[in-house]
């Protein structure tokens, strides 16, 4: 029998304050555990001393404080091992001395205990609303994980990107109203009490709003007249890059975020579903020259953030602060952060919000060939995760089309959402370019040699109105958000139907319906990735408030019972995410692709077949989309969706069914008792259909049954 | 924490009392380690213990694991409804046959 040989690393060299101790390795930074002890890691760069400072779990005052001796310094990183402790009881930060000279850009002050920026686990903002302690010395703690999670087997999906229909969700929005029936409202074990209904819906990736720690009460206020409390709801503020939101656990109390995470990611996957992050590294909470010193302004302020040559930020973010990610430190740590998101919680792809950031030079210039949005691309942990990027900034830098791609990066594709909404609402102009946007926008992606799924579609989003509301609202109505309506977007392109908001008058509400089906019906017939947000597949409505951000109340959380009072909805919705699934001619991805052996892969028509109005005027337009099924070479997939958004009914003359195939009508939003056509049956009418205005059909051709 | 082994419908039990953390879970994993006997299932019986941390509850996953091993099986009796939420929200509760009480296993 073997033993095993202790390794002579595993025993002290030196006692500080009382505890073991002996010089660590530098690699990983953070925290890691070795035999016997912790390795603790971190790196400031103008920093001159470190010391570690160690708290009993909730306590105001450390129990210890190991100043790093200068040989325990390799570089600009002081690395130690200490032996003997309780790692699952402790909380650790570090004070590091320098010099406190805003103009040079340097903010040291050891009177701060600064957050580990590699931190796993952080306490402090463990159960959402709780009152925080505002004098707290260390308000939220970095801890040590265990990272030792059962995923049984289990690893990320790979699904094609073009196969993918997205679900955006808000961790706590989607389940937190009473009338979500969940055991654990508002947490990661609540959404996946909602697993079964995802899969039933059809989605096969959700995409999660910031699950990174983040403080609900960061720039939290009352409502000026309401007085009601108002939270920084969304998260797009990072404390933490490497941990998850606590307060989205329902065992958050317990420190067990982590697993709880990870649990809901393998109960995920083991339904088909992709996890999706949205990760916001444009900036931090630490805010600008007001903000708190929290972590990297008290580590090392200079590399960390983009600074003007006087010490000030850079707020390319319009949130105080910008993230100076193509610093070569900087971008290490972005990286290392995705990796270890891939690997320890098998995260099948990243949404970055505000990208073009992720693209600016250390003094904010827009790079052609940026080093971290490469470093992501040709990644080898990374390499099958999906990237999508929010390709624009607050700083006016607009890449839609031109976000440097490397091959790899998606868009979320802001012109598809505005193209889409204004031909919906009848806008003139709009064919010619929504005929682009149908085929997953070669207008944008072709030329660099991208394809159609580089192309994230939607046509609403957390930002911005639902689909009730684009629907319900020609302006936004954001009141509750105490800044007097002042906030949010106003170029929604929304149409209210005939009435602002609430009404009772049926027609309205018929057409508002049918709008929403519309919506629908163009977006999961277009090439590329379709993207929902949470509850649009029943109506869920904001009560026009296109700027949710702040609210933590029945206006942003989704209110289920319209599930059952909108089925008809949903029905129409989960019928077409199926018929989309079935259907290879809805998602190919390739521009150039040859189409079927029957018909070319994407054709325009409009009320006559092969001939669509691309005149000014025309609010009508026809897509014809073919391709082979892939089991069955000899058979041909043909779908063909015919868009009425004229305020009048029109004859659409249907193109030729080839030889041995016959047209089937699947979905009709123009019939108000029948939109989905559950039984197939040959369409007996063989030239054309009569539209209604305001309305889409989707029809298939088969061989004849 | 204390830790008492008995005999029960022909399980060894192990009744545990206290709480179970990182300062305890040092004890409970020398229990496994040393007092099981090969061959003969295992409950671990918590009805005295009113709260168990992660460390506890990666315990109860190594003894699982430790059973496996030995190919026996292993009931856990008596949870506080607390500590099965937490075991059912981060994926633990999975792993483990639960049973009310020492009483209601069945003849192994």
């Amino acid at each position: 029998m073997s033993t095993i040989i202790e390794r002579i690393d595993s025993l002290p060299t030196n006692e500080i304050s009382g505890f073991k101790v002996r010089p660590g390795r530098p690699l990983p930074f953070g925290v890691s555990h070795v035999p016997n002890g912790l390795n603790f890691s971190i790196y400031t760069s103008a920093g001159t001393a470190c010391t570690l400072v160690l708290f009993r779990r909730g306590e105001a005052q450390p129990f210890a404080e190991l100043q790093f001796p200068a040989n325990y310094r390799i570089g600009d990183v002081f690395c130690m091992v200490v032996f003997g402790l309780d790692y699952e009881d402790i909380e650790y930060g570090y004070r590091i001395d320098g010099p406190f000279d805003p103009a040079a850009g340097h903010r040291f002050d050891t009177s701060k205990v600064l957050m580990d920026p590699y931190a796993r686990l952080i306490s402090g903002r463990d159960v959402w609303g709780n009152e925080p302690n505002w004098q707290s010395l260390y308000p939220y703690r970095a801890r040590v994980s265990f990272d030792d999670f059962d995923w049984e087997g289990e690893s990320p999906l790979e699904i094609n990107p073009e196969n993918l229909i997205i679900y955006e969700a808000h961790v706590r929005g989607a389940t937190k109203s009473n009338t979500s029936g969940v055991k654990y409202p508002g947490t990661y074990a609540g959404l996946a009490e909602k697993i079964p209904y995802l899969k039933e819906l059809g989605i096969n990736a959700v995409e999660l709003m910031p699950i990174y720690e983040f403080d609900e009460f960061e720039n939290s206020k009352l409502h000026p007249e309401s007085g009601e409390q108002l939270y920084n709801f969304w998260g797009y503020s990072t404390l933490g890059f490497f941990a998850p939101k606590a307060a989205y656990a329902a065992s958050g109390r317990y420190g067990m975020q982590v697993d709880e995470l990870k649990q809901l990611i393998k109960m995920m996957h083991k339904a088909g579903i992709e996890v999706i992050l949205d990760v916001v590294f444009n900036h931090t909470s630490e805010g600008n020259d007001k903000g708190p010193t929290l972590s990297f302004k008290g580590l090392d302020n200079k590399t960390y953030y983009m600074l003007t040559p006087e010490g000030y930020y850079f707020n390319f973010s319009g949130t105080g602060n910008t993230l100076n990610c193509n610093n070569p430190v900087v971008r290490s740590l972005v990286l290392d952060c995705l990796r270890y998101w891939a690997a320890e919680y098998h995260i099948d792809g990243f949404r970055f919000d505000l990208a073009t950031i992720l693209g600016r030079d250390p003094w904010g210039a827009p790079l052609s060939n940026p080093p971290l949005l490469e470093s992501l691309a040709f990644d080898p942990i990374l390499s099958s995760c999906k990237l999508i990027a929010e390709a624009w900034d607050a700083g006016g830098l607009y890449q839609v089309g031109s976000f440097p791609a490397f091959g790899r990066w998606g868009e979320w594709n802001g012109k598809y959402r505005d193209c889409a909404r204004r031909f919906l609402k009848g806008d003139s102009g709009m064919v010619g370019e929504l005929a682009q946007r149908v085929q997953g926008s070669p207008d944008l992606y072709r030329h660099s040699g991208r394809s159609p799924a580089t192309s994230v579609n939607f046509i609403t989003c957390h930002d911005g109105f639902t689909l009730a509301d684009l629907v319900s609202f020609n302006e936004k109505h954001n009141e509750a958000n105490g800044e007097a309506n002042r906030d949010g977007g106003d170029d929604n392109y929304s149409w209210n139907c005939g009435a602002e908001g609430w009404t009772e008058d049926p027609s309205i509400l018929l057409l508002r319906k049918r709008q929403m089906m519309n919506a629908m019906a163009i977006l999961l017939t277009s090439r590329g990735i379709p993207m929902i947000l949470m509850g649009d597949e029943f109506g869920r409505s904001q009560h026009g408030n296109n700027n949710a951000y702040c609210l933590d109340s029945e206006i942003s959380w989704v209110d289920w019972s319209l599930l059952e009072k909108n089925t008809d909805i949903y029905h129409f919705v989960s019928s077409l995410i199926h018929f989309r699934h079935s259907h290879p001619a809805l998602r190919v991805n390739h521009f150039e692709d040859s189409g079927s052996s029957l018909l070319p892969s994407c054709s325009f028509h409009g009320t006559e077949s092969w001939n669509p109005n691309w005149s000014e005027q025309s609010c009508q337009l026809a897509w014809m989309m073919s391709a082979n099924f892939e089991q069955d070479e000899q058979n041909c997939d043909i779908v063909y969706v015919a868009a009425n958004m004229a305020h009048y009914t029109s004859w659409f003359e249907l193109p030729e069914a080839p030889h041995g195939y016959s047209w089937q009508i699947r979905f009709n939003t123009g019939d108000d008792d029948k939109p989905v056509q559950d039984t197939l049956q040959p369409f007996v009418e063989d030239n054309g259909l009569l539209l209604r205005d305001r309305s889409v059909a989707i029809l298939c051709a088969s061989a004849a049954l | 924490m204390q830790l008492k082994k008995s005999l029960a419908n022909g399980w060894q039990a192990i009744e545990v009392t206290g709480q179970v953390d990182s300062k305890t879970v040092g004890e409970l994993r020398e229990f496994i380690d040393t007092q099981l006997e090969e061959g003969m299932p295992v409950a671990l019986d918590l009805h005295g213990v009113p709260f168990m941390s992660s460390a506890g509850l990666r315990t109860l996953l190594l003894l699982h694991r430790r059973t496996v091993e030995m190919g026996v099986d292993l009931a856990v009796v008596g949870i506080a409804s607390e500590i099965a939420d937490t075991m059912k929200v981060t994926g633990f509760y999975d792993y483990f046959t639960i049973y009310p009480n020492l009483t209601s296993l069945p003849e192994a």
